[in-house]
């Protein structure tokens, strides 16, 4: 791990519940490091479940659209990515910047833009549900 | 006093000014759901069905869509929802004929039957999908028919989209039961209702129902019976059902006798 951040404890119990229960596996196996997609094997459908649940434990809404224009935020396709959607300078500066964990000179293979989402941990979405709900109390 | 079993329920039911919608409208607010009583263009009917619900000590709202449009779908679902401060159940029931032999009725003849018919109730149920899924306890239940499984002369467009919506309660029923909505359907038999005047006019119907083991048609009471058990807690490992209320008719093979 390139960089560690601090997680609110409460909220990585949520997302662990969640995705423990929408995945049909133990808590303990959701550990924050674990990426939703490739670690746990996660499908698209998982994940809504996993959104949905954390919306009934917390009243939290987060949409996948959110985890969406987090991993990109807000820079159009073509600026992310090459012709063939491999993601650019500008792509990976900003993953690392959302993604603590992420640092480009682990990558084995170039990463795609379909890829990206499986960056995607139960820590990172912890720090997403912490920020909402701050910025709901706020 | 027996127990109403809707009774923190909000329901929402299409086309229910008249026929099976209006009494499956009446039967959920019997059991205590406050109750959205759609329409399309008949409003006079349905503030009658309204009225009624209130007379019997229910709540109920009369809104207006045309369901074959999807924005209109959206706001009929955003304004039942807001009228009557939540919805946990749809009753996809709006539905229409326009019966021909294939080879008279015009190429097209089949689209605003499905778009009614099957649009309407892919419609809702999209629009209903977020809040349902987000609430984790949610049941809707699409009014179909035998039709859907069956062949039957002269109602190739209608028996088609009854398929549609037959095959589309079953996806739906596995793709959003881990949410907690349940989806099911419930196919109706002949059932005397303006629907079908033009079918039964014939010969008051007497033929059919020499076909139907039961000897009978259903009232409008029995359909909406099974449309409620479908909507309940009764109901609850219920899922992706296509539960006939047909008088056998379905179960018969040919004309089931010699
Ligand atoms: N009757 C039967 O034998 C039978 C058998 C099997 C299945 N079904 C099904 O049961 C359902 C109800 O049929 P029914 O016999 O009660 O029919 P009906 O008496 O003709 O009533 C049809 C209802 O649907 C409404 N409606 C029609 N098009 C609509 C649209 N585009 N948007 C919103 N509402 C619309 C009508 O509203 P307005 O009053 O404003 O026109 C009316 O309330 C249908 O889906 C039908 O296919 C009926």
């Amino acid at each position: 791990m390139s960089a560690s951040v601090t997680l609110q404890p409460n909220a990585l119990v949520a997302v662990q519940t969640a995705v423990a229960d929408a995945l049909g596996i133990d808590a303990e196996e959701a550990v924050a490091e674990a990426t939703l997609f490739g670690d746990l094997g996660a499908e698209s459908i998982d994940l809504l479940d996993v959104l949905f649940r954390l919306e009934r434990i917390t009243g939290v809404k987060i949409a996948v659209a959110d985890i969406a224009g987090l991993l990109q935020g807000g820079i159009p396709d073509e600026e992310f990515g090459d012709e063939n959607e491999v993601v650019n300078d500008t792509g990976l500066t900003h993953l690392e910047k959302v993604l603590p964990q992420f640092d480009r000179s682990q990558l084995t293979e170039p990463l795609t833009a379909d890829g990206v989402l499986g960056l995607f941990t139960v820590g990172n979405l912890t720090s997403l549900l912490t920020e909402r709900t701050s910025a709901a109390a706020a | 006093m027996r127990q109403m079993k809707l009774k923190n329920s909000a329901a929402l039911v299409t086309g229910a000014s008249r026929g099976i919608g209006r009494a499956i409208a009446l039967a959920l607010a019997a059991q205590g759901a406050a109750v959205a009583v759609n329409y399309r263009s008949r409003a006079q009917d349905a503030h009658v069905v309204v009225k009624e619900i209130e007379a019997a000590g229910g709540r109920a709202v009369a809104v207006g869509a045309d369901v074959s449009d999807p924005v209109a779908a959206a706001e009929l679902v955003s304004r039942a929802t807001d009228l009557l401060g939540g919805l946990n159940i749809l009753v996809n029931n709006a539905g229409i004929s326009d019966d021909a032999l294939i080879h008279d009725a015009a190429p097209d003849a089949w689209w605003d039957v499905m778009k009614v018919n099957f649009g309407g109730a892919y419609h809702c149920t999209h629009a209903v999908l977020a809040s349902f899924m987000a609430q984790g306890d949610a049941s809707i239940v699409n009014i179909s028919s035998a039709m859907g499984e069956r062949g039957w002369i002269g109602q190739a467009n209608y028996a088609a989209s009854k398929g549609a919506l037959n095959a589309f309660t079953r996806s739906a029923a596995v793709e959003v039961a881990r949410f907690g909505v349940r989806v099911n359907a419930v196919l109706a038999g002949f059932t005397p209702t303006d629907l079908v005047s033009e079918v039964l006019r014939r010969d008051g119907g007497k033929g059919i129902k020499r076909q139907i083991p039961l000897r009978r048609f259903a009232t409008v009471e029995q359909v909406a019976a099974a449309a409620v058990f479908l909507a309940g807690p009764d109901s609850g490992y219920t899922t992706g059902e296509l539960l006939c209320v047909d008088g056998g008719f379905s179960a018969q093979l040919g004309i089931g006798r010699p």
